[in-house]
């Protein structure tokens, strides 16, 4: 840019040119029209704890589901595990937050084994990755099942991973936690399932 | 008087500042009063070192570990090595935030030197737009995030940094760049914003605008390929990128402002699209606040987020007025543009260029989209969700690789029209060259084995045109030179470099990019992963490489133990050495955090992670990645950054007129 364009620069930016100072209502609809809803979204977001929701389930009958067993050609369904409270958890791979979540499970499934069953459930995840994602983060210290074209997940109405569902030993789920739990969480709620489950 | 009070009156003092400086950057823009101008600065300055005082101060609190200073008693402790206290100033929520403003300071403080020029009609309003936004961060200092907080029984010591941030000295890098190229789009987004007030927009005053945006830019892109490096080198599932919604919030503004950066090339020399420049640079602020909100609020679930901060609601507040202002401003001023000259024909560089502004945008939108779709569903259905990686890459593969290949079509176009020979001409030699590298590259594949795959090969394909058209379009005017001058190699190159640094810097820049891009595509689609439970003595392979876990040892740093694998690696019959996969274990933390081992060629690495090393040695889960071409990754960003250095580099300064502005 030579010395002229400065020079025009300058007696465009006095203002002297034609151009005009009529207010564009385009600018400003279309403006808001975006901006607006984006707005709301996060606004919402404020409110909402992304780790809770409300869960229809609770109180109910667990849905029955029978899947294949992640390291081996059977099934394991929701009946062959009543009689003892059960931690159901609804996991992937892909899910960042799993990965910190993945250790508490092991932790607590070492500390609570002997009394309550704790189950993984892979959701929409390929079974070939399953078993070095498990051993990354932490081990496989309790089951874990594959559910295939995610029909255990709708059935349990999981939105997003991870999710976990306490069910007491009659198949009632007591309780349900989104998002990843960390060792208090795990606590509390295994002793709502114990207290309300015996 | 005790540190923190002290600290808190800078953070007060500095808030004084900024307000009295906005509002007398405003009146002197209105009244073009030069006292009311120069009293401006004077307050400009006058903030940005009581910014940079209070940060000495937290830095002198951290270091002589005065835990009754609250942001000290929260991240300080006195088992941590001296380089991670002194850069623990970020690794919190509060104490990022005054790093933020001390970044701001810095900028604030350039900027007004850069205006030192009276004439410049547009210099009282930028200070004033930037005073304004240095009256936000101060506010939130003074209140909401305020890190010099008393502490009423002072402990005798405290828990130390996140340790992630103690874990690679990537980190020490990575936050800091980010936070330049975060902080530093206010600028240009300060200088826009003014021209608009003044009413007008000349194309000096958009170069110069394009050269403060060059400067973040140039961070910002360090910053984001060193966050996904350090990520690489640190967690552990080698990779370097998940679509995460904090990475995605770094990436955004980056889209936006490098469409930014092509318009505003327009806009200086076709006088087309002011209006649509100028929504980009304040799309790209409105991104940064955006993203800076993402990370703090707690708001979206990511491993960056410090959860369940306070200051969520003020960012949304700040992002609110920022974009209705933006709205409004441009309403009320877009009329008091000039219009540009038409586009004359879509064989020239003008529809390139505008066609990879429509490319960014969707890139953009579709990554914004992505990230907050979530949010989205909840509020409406109250339902979670996430969106994974899938969807990203189902997107971010087409529309990056269009915008290479236009990288490479745009720069060989010439400005205006070119006709259908000309065009014919300029685009055989790189087509044909692309053409064959990616018939050549396909039958490398096949002859070792592997099948022929689209994406790595069509990104191939983009980055070799976008190379070749760059190289040619860097030695042209060398040739030229040699020519006209008879003169060397060298000579003629430094003076072609002289001449030309913008053409230059910006090729350098694709340079990078079509690095960037091979590195992608490559290491996207031909990575090969094994996984083993190895006892002592045991081997795997993986490709050529023969890996025997020989034991482990244990050592002890201050901050932290350590228990290291010791793998051996043979590549065939060849003894390549050992490598030292590791788990660190930090007091007050429950998990371990593994550190990989990476062994780097030209072509590619062998990443080797563990998932479990007994402390008695006697196995280890050992998990092993060949990432072929992730190195090209890294060169293609320090490529990035010269380019970028080299454009915005100042030039040689005139004495006198808006040239000077522009020059700083």
């Amino acid at each position: 840019m030579g010395q002229d364009n400065q020079q025009q620069g300058e007696t465009a930016s006095t203002g002297q040119a034609q151009p005009s100072r009529r207010v564009s209502y385009k600018v400003i609809i279309g403006g808001l029209v975006i901006i607006l809803p984006l707005l709301w979204v996060l606004f919402s977001g404020l409110f909402m704890d992304p780790h809770r929701m409300d869960a229809p389930l609770v109180g109910r009958n667990a849905p029955a589901f029978d899947l294949p067993e992640l390291n081996s050609d059977g099934t394991r369904s929701l009946a062959s595990y009543r009689g003892k409270p059960l931690v159901l958890n609804f996991f992937a791979t892909w899910c960042l937050p799993c990965r910190s979540e993945h250790p508490v499970l092991n932790q607590a499934a070492r500390q609570f084994g002997d009394r309550i069953q704790f189950v993984g459930v892979v959701y929409e995840d390929k079974r070939a990755v399953v078993n070095a994602w498990l051993n990354r983060y932490g081990g496989q210290a309790f089951p874990t099942l594959i559910d295939i074209g995610g029909k255990a997940a709708i059935a349990y109405g999981v939105y997003g991973v991870p999710e976990t569902f306490f069910i007491d030993p009659q198949g009632v789920i007591r309780s349900k936690h989104v998002g990843p739990m960390d060792p208090m969480v795990i606590r509390s709620r295994i002793a709502l399932l114990v207290g309300g489950g015996s | 008087m005790s540190l923190a009070l002290f600290g808190r009156l800078l953070i007060l003092a500095a808030l004084a500042f900024a307000c009295a400086g906005a509002v007398l950057g405003f009146h002197a823009g209105r009244s073009r009063s030069a006292l009311a101008l120069k009293l401006a600065r004077r307050f400009a300055y006058a903030f940005a070192g009581a910014l940079i005082l209070a940060t000495l101060v937290m830095e002198y609190a951290l270091l002589t570990h005065d835990f009754s200073v609250s942001y000290v008693a929260q991240v300080g402790s006195r088992a941590t090595p001296i380089h991670i206290t002194i850069v623990s100033l970020w690794s919190s929520l509060e104490g990022s935030i005054l790093f933020w403003g001390l970044v701001l300071a810095v900028f604030v403080a350039a900027l007004t030197r850069s205006l030192r020029d009276k004439n410049l009609a547009f210099a009282p309003d930028t200070i004033g737009v930037v005073l304004a936004i240095g009256s936000f961060f101060a506010f939130l200092l003074a209140g909401p995030a305020n890190p010099f907080g008393d502490v009423p029984n002072v402990p005798l010591d405290g828990p130390g940094p996140n340790p992630l941030l103690q874990n690679h000295p990537l980190m020490i890098v990575h936050p800091p760049l980010l936070y330049l190229g975060y902080v530093g789009m206010a600028i240009p987004f300060a200088m826009g914003a003014a021209a608009l007030i003044h009413g007008g927009m000349s194309s000096a005053w958009m170069s110069s605008i394009r050269r403060w945006m060059l400067i973040p830019w140039t961070f910002l892109t360090g910053g984001i390929v060193m966050g996904g490096w350090w990520a690489y080198e640190v967690l552990g599932w080698g990779g370097y990128w998940a679509w995460d919604p904090v990475e995605n919030a770094s990436f955004l503004p980056w889209l936006t402002a490098t469409a930014f950066l092509h318009a505003a090339m327009l806009q200086e020399r076709r006088g087309q699209l002011k209006a649509w420049t100028l929504v980009l640079l304040f799309v790209t602020f409105a991104l940064t606040i955006l993203g800076t909100f993402m990370t703090r609020s707690g708001v979206f679930n990511s491993v960056h987020s410090f959860t369940q901060s306070a200051i969520g609601p003020t960012f949304l507040v700040f992002l609110a007025v920022v974009l209705i202002f933006s709205v409004f401003l441009l309403a009320f001023r877009v009329n008091t543009l000039e219009p540009g000259r038409p586009l004359r024909s879509w064989r020239s560089r003008d529809f390139a260029f505008i066609f990879n502004n429509l490319l960014l945008v969707l890139f953009t939108f579709t990554v914004l989209v992505g990230t907050c779709f979530p949010l989205l569903v909840e509020a409406i259905r109250g339902a979670k969700l996430s969106v994974g990686e899938p969807f990203f890459n189902q997107f971010a593969l087409p529309i990056g690789t269009a915008i290479v290949f236009l990288m490479g079509i745009g720069p060989a176009l010439p400005w205006g029209r070119a006709s259908a020979d000309d065009a014919k001409t300029a685009l055989l030699w790189p087509v044909v060259l692309s053409v064959v590298v990616t018939s050549g590259a396909a039958g490398l594949l096949m002859a070792q084995g592997h099948e022929p795959k689209l994406w790595p090969l069509l990104c191939v394909a983009a980055s070799t045109l976008a190379l070749v058209v760059a190289l040619r379009d860097m030695w042209t005017p060398i040739r030229a030179l040699r020519k006209r001058h008879d003169s060397g190699l060298g000579t003629a190159a430094i003076k072609a470099l002289k001449r030309g640094r913008r053409r230059y810097g910006g090729q350098i820049v694709h340079i990078g990019v079509a690095l960037v891009t091979l590195s992608i595509g490559i290491s996207g689609g031909y990575r090969e992963i094994g996984e083993k439970l190895l006892k002592r003595g045991e081997s795997m392979k993986v490709g050529d490489y023969t890996l025997t876990f020989a034991g482990s040892k244990n050592v002890s740093d201050p901050h932290r133990q350590r228990i290291l694998g010791i793998v051996r690696v043979a590549s065939g019959d060849r003894q390549m050495g050992e490598m030292y996969p590791a788990m660190n274990h930090y007091p007050r933390q429950m998990n371990p955090i593994g550190t990989p081992a990476v062994r780097s060629t030209l072509t590619g690495d062998l990443y080797l992670s563990a998932m479990q090393i007994d402390p008695a040695g006697s196995f280890i889960g050992l998990r092993v990645y060949l990432n072929p071409a992730v190195p090209w990754l890294w060169v293609g960003m320090f490529v990035m950054m010269v380019g970028g250095t080299i454009s915005a580099w100042p030039g040689r300064r005139r004495k006198r007129g808006p040239a000077a502005a522009e020059a700083a």
